[in-house]
C-alpha cells in the first residue's frame, strides 16, 4: 500500500501535474467562493482541458478543482455572510458574526485550517475503507448491484426534495433519459428517432453541464437586470499567522474529530452530502458545547464544526464512487464522468487492475489539501477581489467554456444543442421545485440498474424473488423501502407542524 | 389549489404518458425485453404525477380548512399575487441568444460567433441601474473569444470550428 502511495506522490509531484493542481485548486477556490458558481461548473468547464492530458494529470486536475471548490465557500460565507456553496451554510452562522465583531481574520484562519484537517481525515478514511470495501464488492453480482442502485436512487430522491413524489419523479425521469440509445443485453435501439448521434445515448457530461451550468445561467438571467441596491463589497482582512492561538486550536480537537466523523459518514451515503453534513455537525457541536449560548453570536466552534464536516465529505463521497462506481451527488457524478472520459471505470476491479492510479488519486487528494491550505492563506486578497467580478460578465464566458467542453467530446455541434436542451429542462426543474440531483443520479445509475435487473432475472430464470432472498440485495431493498416510509412519516409530521420537518432536509442540494 | 402545483402535476403525468406511448412502439419479445424497464418507469412517472396532483388538492383542502378556522389571520397573511416576471423576457432572449450562438458556430466559426454572443449577452444581462460600457464589453467579448479559441485550438489541440477564418488560420 505505501509503495503504491509513494508511486502516486511521485506521479502527482511531477512539474506538469503539480502546476495543473495549483491552477486547479485556485480556480476551484474562486468557484467555491463566488456565490452562484459551483464545483460542478468548475469541473465541467475544465474537463475539456483534460482531454489531451494523461489519466493521472487529468484526474489530478479534477480532484484539485473538487477540493478547492469545496473549501472556497468559506471565504464568502465569512466575509459576505453568503455561503458560496450549500456546504458552507452553517459557516455563515458564526463566521458572519465573527466578521462583524472584528474577528474575521480568526474566522478565516480557523475555517481554512480545519477545512484542511477535515480533508486529511477523510482521505485517511478513504485510504483505509475503500480497498476493504472494494474486496467485498468484488463478490457482488447483478442482484446486489441492482439493489444498491435502487437504494442509492431512493435515498437521494427522498432526501433531496421537499416533496417525495417530485424527488422520485426526478430520479425516474433521469433513468428514463438514460434508456435512450442501445439497450443493454439485447442491443435493441430505443428512442433515437433515427438520429445516429443518439445511438450511444446522451453523454454524462452534456447532461450534467446542461442541468447545472446552463440552467444556472438561465436562472441568473431571470434576475440579473434587476437594479442593484448597492454593491456588496467584500472587506479586506489581514491575517497574521493562522489568526488563532495554539490553546484555541487544541481546544477544538474533539469538535473537529466529531465533525470529521459526521462529515465522512454522511459523505459516504448517497444524496446527503456536504450540504447537510455541515449543518448536522454544527447542531452536534452546539449540543456538546459548554457554551451553546455563544453559537450564532460568533464562536470558532461553529466555524470549526461546519468547515471540518463539509471537507470531510470529500473523502467520504469518493468511497462509493471508487469502490462501487456510484456517485453520491452532482460533484462526484461529474467526477465519474471525468474518470470515464479518461477510460477509467470506477468499481471494485479498479483496485485490482489500476491500483497505481487509485493511489495517485489518494496522493492528489492529499497534495490538493496542502495546496488549498497554502493558497487560501497566500491568495486570500486575490480571491476576495475576484468576488467582485459581476456575474453578468462571468456567466456568459462560463457558458462558452461549457459549449467548448461539450463540443470537445466528439467534435459535434449536436452535443452543444444537447446541453442547451438539458439546460432548459434544468431551469424547468428549478421553476417546478423538482430537485436536480436525483435526475442526475437516475441517469447515471439507470444503465447499471437495468443491466443488473435483466441479468439478475436471467440468473434466477425470471424469478423476481431472487432480489429479495439474496441477503445483500434484500437488505438494500429493505433499506430503500425504509427510506420511503421514513420520508412519508416526515412529510406527515411536517404537514402537522413546520417545526417537525425532517432535519436532513436542511442544507439540501438545491 | 395553486395553479403551479396543478401544472407541475399535469406535466409529470403527461411526461409519463408520452414516454409510455414511445415505449409501446418498441419491439417486444417473450419475458423481460428492452421495453420492460421503460414501461415500468412510464407507469411510475404517471403514478407520481397523479400523486403530486392529489397532494396539491390535499394541500389546498388543508389550507381552505385553516382559512375557515382563522379567517382574520388568513386574510392578513395572504401574500399579494406576484406580478408577471419581467425577468422571463430576459430568460427567453438569453435562450434565443444561446440558440443563435450554437447555430452560428459552423457558418461563422467559433471566434466570430462567440464574440457576437458574448457582447450581446453582456448587454442583455447588465442590470438596469447601470449604463452598459459598450466599448469595454466589445473588447472583453473579442478578447475572451480569441483567448478561448487560441487556448483550445493551439494549447489543447481541439479543432473548434473556424468558419470563414479557416483559410487565414491555416
Amino acid at each position: 500500500m505505501f509503495d503504491l502511495l509513494i508511486q502516486g506522490f511521485a506521479a502527482v509531484l511531477s512539474l506538469q501535474i503539480f502546476l495543473l493542481m495549483v491552477a486547479g485548486v485556485a480556480v476551484g477556490i474562486v468557484f467555491g467562493a463566488v456565490p452562484g458558481l459551483t464545483a460542478v461548473m468548475a469541473i465541467a468547464l475544465c474537463l475539456p482541458m483534460t482531454y489531451g492530458l494523461g489519466p493521472a494529470a487529468g484526474i489530478s486536475l479534477l480532484i484539485a478543482l473538487f477540493v478547492g471548490a469545496t473549501s472556497g465557500g468559506l471565504i464568502s460565507a465569512i466575509l459576505l455572510k453568503i455561503p458560496g456553496t450549500p456546504s458552507s451554510i452553517a459557516t455563515t452562522f458564526d463566521g458572519g458574526p465573527m466578521m462583524e465583531k472584528g474577528e474575521g481574520a480568526k474566522a478565516l484562519g480557523v475555517g481554512i485550517v480545519f477545512s484542511f484537517l477535515g480533508t486529511i481525515a477523510s482521505i485517511a478514511a478513504l485510504a483505509f475503507i475503500a480497498p476493504s470495501l472494494a474486496k467485498v464488492a468484488l463478490s457482488f453480482g447483478p442482484h446486489e448491484y441492482f439493489a444498491i442502485a435502487v437504494f442509492s436512487l431512493t435515498l437521494i430522491a427522498t432526501l433531496s426534495s421537499g416533496s417525495m413524489a417530485k424527488g422520485i419523479f426526478a430520479g425516474v425521469l433521469g433513468f428514463a433519459v438514460s434508456t435512450v440509445g442501445i439497450a443493454p443485453v439485447d442491443a435493441t435501439t430505443r428512442f433515437t428517432f433515427g438520429q445516429v448521434e443518439l445511438n450511444a445515448g446522451f453523454s454524462i457530461l452534456t447532461v450534467l453541464v446542461g442541468m447545472f451550468a446552463v440552467a444556472e445561467i438561465i436562472k441568473v438571467a431571470e434576475t440579473s437586470r434587476r437594479p442593484v441596491d448597492g454593491s456588496v463589497k467584500p472587506p479586506l482582512v489581514k491575517i497574521k499567522g493562522f489568526g488563532f492561538s495554539m490553546a484555541e486550536f487544541l481546544g477544538q480537537i474533539p469538535n473537529a474529530i466529531r465533525s470529521s466523523l459526521i462529515g465522512i459518514s454522511i459523505g459516504i451515503l448517497p444524496g446527503i452530502g456536504a450540504g447537510t453534513s455541515n449543518i448536522i455537525a454544527y447542531i452536534a457541536a452546539k449540543k456538546r458545547s459548554k457554551t451553546p449560548e455563544q453559537f450564532g453570536k460568533g464562536t470558532i466552534e461553529g466555524v470549526v464544526a461546519s468547515e471540518t464536516a463539509n471537507n470531510a465529505g470529500i473523502g467520504g463521497a469518493m468511497i462509493p464512487l471508487l469502490t462501487l462506481g456510484i456517485p453520491g451527488d452532482a460533484v462526484t457524478a461529474i467526477m465519474l464522468g471525468g474518470l470515464m472520459i479518461h477510460g477509467i471505470q470506477p468499481g471494485p476491479m479498479l483496485f485490482l487492475t489500476q491500483a497505481p492510479l487509485v493511489y495517485t488519486i489518494f496522493a492528489a487528494l492529499i497534495v490538493s489539501a496542502c495546496l488549498m491550505l497554502v493558497l487560501e492563506f497566500w491568495g486570500l486578497r486575490l480571491f476576495i477581489r475576484l468576488l467582485a467580478i459581476p456575474k453578468h460578465i462571468l456567466l456568459p464566458i462560463i457558458l462558452v467554456l461549457c459549449a467548448v467542453g461539450a463540443f470537445g467530446l466528439a467534435s459535434r455541434v449536436f452535443d452543444i444543442w444537447t446541453i442547451l436542451g438539458f439546460g432548459i429542462l434544468g431551469y424547468a426543474f428549478v421553476k417546478a421545485g423538482i430537485p436536480t440531483a436525483p435526475f442526475i443520479i437516475g441517469f447515471i445509475l439507470g444503465p447499471m440498474a437495468e443491466t443488473s435487473f435483466r441479468r439478475g432475472l436471467q440468473l434466477s430464470r425470471g424469478d423476481f424473488t431472487g432480489f429479495l432472498t439474496n441477503p445483500i440485495s434484500g437488505t438494500f431493498l429493505a433499506l430503500a423501502a425504509l427510506s420511503i416510509v421514513w420520508q412519508l412519516y416526515g412529510e406527515y409530521r411536517a404537514s402537522r407542524g413546520p417545526a417537525m420537518a425532517n432535519p436532513l432536509k436542511l442544507g439540501g442540494e438545491e | 389549489m395553486r395553479l403551479k402545483d396543478v401544472i407541475v402535476g399535469l406535466a409529470m403525468t403527461g411526461a409519463g404518458i408520452i414516454y409510455l406511448r414511445m415505449t409501446a412502439a418498441l419491439p417486444t419479445k417473450d419475458g423481460v425485453d428492452a421495453a420492460t424497464v421503460p414501461t415500468m418507469l412510464a407507469w411510475m412517472m404517471i403514478a407520481l404525477g397523479l400523486a403530486e396532483l392529489v397532494g396539491a388538492w390535499r394541500r389546498h383542502s388543508a389550507q381552505a380548512t385553516r382559512d375557515l378556522t382563522a379567517p382574520t389571520l388568513a386574510t392578513a397573511t395572504v401574500p399579494p399575487a406576484p406580478a408577471v416576471s419581467s425577468g422571463m423576457v430576459t430568460v427567453v432572449l438569453t435562450l434565443v441568444l444561446i440558440a443563435g450562438f450554437v447555430a452560428a458556430l459552423r457558418p461563422l466559426g467559433f471566434p466570430i460567433a462567440t464574440a457576437l454572443y458574448l457582447f450581446l449577452q453582456f448587454l442583455l444581462l447588465t442590470p438596469r441601474s447601470s449604463r452598459p460600457p459598450v466599448a469595454l464589453y466589445a473588447g472583453l467579448a473579442a478578447g475572451a473569444s480569441a483567448l478561448i479559441f487560441a487556448t483550445f485550438r493551439y494549447g489543447f489541440d481541439l479543432l473548434l470550428p473556424a468558419g470563414p477564418l479557416v483559410a487565414w488560420l491555416n
